[in-house]
């Protein structure tokens, strides 16, 4: 399978000269075709290489998960000894969730978020290109772990303390960490790309209550990770801490806390889970509508419901924790909170239906996925539901019922809506279309396979299997459901290569596409298939959510039925609105670590404490020194506007001497207290001082150099510097960082909240 | 549950807080451009919701008892009656404190200021949660009753200049959806931190709590129950914490509706004039 996706890869490549220059084909050097690939810029050749990249790893992930069914054919098996097949459930987790889901997910939304909104590429196309090549990076760093001899073996939400050093020596769970912060810091940054773009590249006219509701899904799924990414990062970063440093933030035995790391991890677990379906429903919402030929029913609620997930789901993490024993209390306000969310998410499913009532309706492989998923996800999301029963959790939880629950909705939800995006988009993508028959076979080996792996899982659930346990004894009717659920298993990577032969055959003799052939409503319709690299020739003219079928039928407009909020004609500034994004993920890191630190050092006894090591007075006087760069680049910024410009130098850099003593200071500290042998592996104190400290010192060093950089160009009359707004950028990313000194002071060295 | 109703010891029906609502109530029927039905209704609730906060037994738990019944009675205070009062202004009201030249007192023009700066809002609405719960000033204000009217006053103060910039009567002084979605979203965050950290606590935060001077009947109840200090402070924490949030995602759906309306006058007129402020 997975030696089949570069040639994929070449034949869209090919595909895609072939049409643009018809007549005669330029001959182009196979060296300088992967030299253009691997170089491209264009958001359209990075999203299939996410998708790609996303199919082989779904490729090993798929195996994994194959031997696993394997091992659970008969009881008592010895297939895959203990060990082996803890890794195989932890790396086909982590591969399906980092490696297939999101970048699968993000590679569409490259693809098609400028070309939905009229834009010629996405907001910042190198950060793209970067933020692709961390995920190839990231998987091999993840798989690298196999060569020392073992792959992480700590599940796919690495509890502590299984994944600290005293119950994990090997480095493989090391490989996990360092995977997963180059795979987390590639997704803000894509997320960041994705952001900006939809709120500043949209085409004249489209408003944001008109864009597809694609669009709108990808913009709140950007939202959810660059918000929720962060929370994962800051417990790997402590949890890596802990096993290349000696700190014990996750080791109970020497004080650390073992549920913090599961309340941290599901504080970005839950909105991950949103970050995997959102894409999905805006998929389902442009392929239903387009193949009932009719509007979808109720925009706003779809779109508007949508938000009120993101904003509800980061408070209901615990639901994944009521097993822990958080109290009364707690458990049940969170199971009222895991209703509520139920609320958004399943009421839409009224409203994709609402609107095929009544449609004519065609059913084409990609609406036939669609029903599926709106079939299928209805009972992922109602084992979901009982699940927010604390009592019914208890029973249930770490069964297979739980597996079966997620993959109901992973599958069922995010995958087939995915199926359904990729018979929708294809023709697009490639110029081609892609066989309904075969589309047919996998349709049903997948419907089949589906529900025969996880419904038996969830039958076996409830009679107490326990998931993660690597072979079971011969209870009456175990072995006859674990067949079954193997069978599935296998029609589901059997309808996987039914869709790679589909699509390879398609490559090669696809019947032509043209533009527009499902008579699609949005506005990647109205260019060439596959589109030329600058996406558009010109832009059709959007007064409507609907503007392709507005210009096809001119005399039934949607403008003429329903109006919508006419487009301000304004965007916002490029890169103010990334620093704003990514200074609002940073900020969620920062407050975790400051939450921990205020976890760990209330009540903390000890010989070594912040009141006993630290000199308050002398870093108040480094403190003021930082603070008092805010002001000076305060006065930079505003002399850099009236074009004084030798002014603006100066304070410009007094601005970066001020930093500098800052560090200055921070060093002496740091030299201090290591000198008296203090150090991070002490105590939770001085593991947390020196974490907290540290990454802000990290960050205060990076704006020092951003600074640095402004002043160099500056002195060379830079027209971008001294015109543009990237002084004023790195200036909201400075205050943030002098802002977080606040807290960090008023936290650590003053003492407050404890 | 009967007992609590029918306790004579826990109605405080002698509370200021009728004669407040009275004034309120009387001011209101004097202003000339007052008539709509549905704004008088938010008047009568939000005036009934403050005196339920002072007379019911919720009020007298609140006085020193229960940790919990007094976060209710502050969410009351701080979320619900400023929100009803704000409700309910007619449009006209906010004219005058708006149109005017520019001789005008600098007092007002100071308000005017604050009240169109949606940072002084939301720093004043989401300070007067978290400075009232550091433990010396939530002590002082449960154990000196001078004190505790001033906090009463702050909550009101804040909770109006809190929901201003999203509820104004003059559609012009109210924040674009999009800000005012940021707007609430980081409200929530802010009262989820304090509500995470009173639930998760080993410190007591409102040591007064803990120990009542003067136990009531109900509190020995309550207490046989299950109901200690430290399940007290723990429901008090996710009181803190749940209910705020579920009202500002409320309000948010409530911004996104009028977002998705056609047809409301300025709006996106209004989002450029405003950003173009910022900048
Ligand atoms: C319809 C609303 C949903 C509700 C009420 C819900 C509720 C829950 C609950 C309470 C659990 C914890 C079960 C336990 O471990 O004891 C859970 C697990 C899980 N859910 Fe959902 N869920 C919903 C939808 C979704 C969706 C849409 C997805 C992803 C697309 C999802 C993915 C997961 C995953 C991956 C887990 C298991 C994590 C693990 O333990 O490895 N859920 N769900
Ligand atoms: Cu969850």
């Amino acid at each position: 399978m997975s030696d089949s996706e570069p040639l994929a890869t070449d034949d869209a490549a090919s595909a895609d000269v072939a049409t643009r220059s018809d007549s005669a084909p330029e001959p182009v050097s196979s060296n300088g075709r992967l030299l253009s690939w691997v170089s491209t810029v264009d958001h359209k050749k990075i999203g299939i290489l996410y998708i790609c990249t996303a199919v082989f790893f779904l490729a090993i992930g798929g195996l994994e998960a194959l031997l696993i069914r394997v091992q659970l054919l008969f009881p008592n098996n010895t297939f895959l000894s203990p060990d082996l097949f803890n890794q195989m459930f932890t790396m086909h987790g982590t591969t399906m969730v980092f490696l297939v889901g999101m970048p699968v997910l993000v590679g569409f939304q490259n693809y098609f978020v400028p070309l939905m909104i009229g834009a010629r590429d996405v907001a910042f196309p190198r950060l793209n290109a970067m933020s692709y090549w961390l995920l190839p990076f990231g998987g091999i760093l993840l798989y690298f772990s196999f060569m020392t001899g073992q792959a992480p073996d700590a599940g796919w939400f690495s509890y502590a303390p299984l994944s600290t050093k005293p119950y994990n020596l090997m480095p493989a769970q090391d490989y996990w960490i360092i995977g997963l912060i180059c795979l987390g810091v590639g997704s803000v940054a894509a997320s960041i790309n994705i952001f900006v773009t939809v709120l500043q590249c949209r085409a004249p006219g489209m408003s944001l209550q008109r864009v597809p509701l694609f669009v709108w899904m990808s913009l709140m799924t950007a939202i959810l990770t660059i918000l929720a990414l962060p929370a994962l990062n800051s417990a790997l970063a402590m949890l890596l801490i802990d096993r290349l440093l000696g700190a014990a933030f996750f080791e109970p035995a020497r004080g650390g806390s073992a549920v913090l790391w599961q309340h941290y991890f599901w504080v970005f677990g839950h909105p991950e889970v949103y970050i995997l379906i959102l894409p999905a429903f805006g998929m389902i919402s442009e392929v239903i509508p387009v193949f009932s030929r009719k509007p979808i029913y109720g925009y706003a609620f779809v779109a508007g419901s949508s938000a009120v997930i993101v904003l509800l789901s980061y408070g209901v993490w615990a639901h994944h924790m009521f097993a822990v024993g958080l109290g009364m209390g707690a458990d049940m306000f969170f199971a009222v909170g895991t209703l509520l969310i139920a609320l958004p998410t399943g009421l839409k499913v009224f409203n994709w239906t609402a609107t095929m009532w009544g449609g004519s309706i065609r059913l084409t492989t990609a609406m036939m996925f669609a029903v599926a998923f709106l079939l299928e996800f209805v009972i992922g999301g109602l084992t979901g539901v009982m699940f927010a029963a604390v009592p019914i959790d208890w029973q249930l939880t770490d069964t297979y019922f739980v597996v079966g629950h997620f993959h109901y909705v992973l599958i069922g939800g995010t995958v087939f809506g995915l199926f359904s995006a990729t018979y929708y988009w294809f023709p697009k993508m490639t110029g081609r279309m892609l066989s309904e028959r075969l589309g047919k076979w996998q349709l049903w080996l997948w419907v089949f396979g589906l529900n025969a792996t996880f419904l038996s899982q969830h039958v076996l659930g409830v009679m107490g299997m326990p998931r993660r346990v690597y072979t079971y004894a011969d209870n009456p009717g175990w072995m006859a459901l674990n067949a079954f659920a193997g069978a599935g298993a296998v029609a589901m990577a059997a309808g996987t290569l039914v869709m790679l032969l589909n699509i390879w055959v398609s490559l090669r003799r696809g019947e032509k596409a043209g533009d527009n052939p499902w008579e699609g409503f949005t506005l990647e319709w109205a260019t060439s298939s596959p589109p030329p690299p600058e996406n558009f020739a010109v832009i059709p003219e959007v007064s409507s959510r609907r503007p392709v079928w507005d210009l096809d039928h001119p005399d039934a407009a949607d403008g003429q039925r329903e109006q919508t909020p006419a487009d301000s004609g304004w965007r916002p500034d490029k890169s103010i609105t990334s620093i704003w994004a990514f200074v609002a993920s940073e900020a969620v890191f920062f407050l975790l670590l400051l939450v921990a630190y205020v976890v760990f050092n209330t009540d903390l006894v000890g010989e070594i404490t912040s009141a006993s090591v630290l000199d308050v007075p002398r870093t108040a006087l480094f403190s003021v020194a930082l603070l008092g760069s805010s002001f000076t680049l305060w006065r930079a910024e505003a002399l850099l506007k009236v074009g004084k410009l030798s002014e603006f130098r100066l304070w410009l850099a007094l601005t970066i001497v001020l930093g500098a003593i800052f560090i200055g200071g921070q060093a002496i500290e740091y030299y201090g207290l290591i000198s008296s042998e203090v150090t991070i592996s002490d105590n939770l104190f001085t593991a947390t001082f020196f974490t907290v400290t540290g990454f802000h010192g990290l960050h205060v060093i990076v704006g020092l150099i951003a600074l640095g950089v402004v002043f160099v160009l500056a002195a060379k009359q830079d027209r971008h510097v001294l015109h543009g707004t990237t002084l004023k950028a790195i200036g909201i990313y400075w205050h943030f960082v002098d802002v977080v000194w606040i807290f960090v002071f008023c936290i650590i060295y003053l003492g407050f909240m404890q | 549950m009967i007992e609590l109703i029918s306790d004579r010891a826990l109605w405080n029906w002698w509370s200021p807080a009728w004669f407040v609502a009275a004034v309120v109530a009387v001011l209101y029927g004097r202003y000339p451009g007052w008539t709509s039905l549905s704004k008088s209704l938010w008047l009568i609730a939000g005036l009934s919701v403050l005196v339920f906060a002072f007379v019911s037994p919720l009020g007298v738990l609140a006085d020193g008892f229960l940790f919990s019944a007094h976060m209710i009675q502050h969410l009351l205070l701080l979320l619900v009656v400023p929100l009803c009062l704000v409700l309910s202004l007619p449009p006209s009201s906010a004219e005058p404190a708006f149109s005017g030249t520019v001789d005008e007192g600098s007092l007002r023009k100071m308000m005017r200021r604050v009240m169109k700066n949606p940072i002084a809002g939301w720093s004043v609405g989401l300070g007067a949660m978290w400075f009232w719960h550091v433990p010396a000033f939530c002590n002082a204000a449960t154990e000196n009753y001078m004190i505790s009217v001033v906090r009463t006053v702050t909550f009101l103060a804040a909770g109006l200049l809190f929901w201003w910039p999203i509820y104004s009567p003059r559609k012009q002084a109210r924040l674009p959806a999009s800000h005012a979605v940021v707007y609430l979203f980081s409200a929530c965050l802010g009262c989820t931190l304090l509500g995470i950290y009173i639930t998760f606590t080993t410190i007591t935060v409102c040591p007064a709590f803990a120990s009542p001077e003067e136990r009531l009947a109900v509190m020995i109840a309550l207490h046989d129950a299950g109901m200690t200090s430290s399940v007290d402070q723990q429901l008090g924490g996710l009181l803190m914490w749940v209910p705020p949030c579920s009202l500002y995602v409320a309000a948010i759906v409530s911004v996104l509706c009028r977002w998705y309306a056609v047809g409301e006058p300025g709006e996106a007129g209004l989002a450029v004039t405003r950003t173009a402020e910022v900048r």
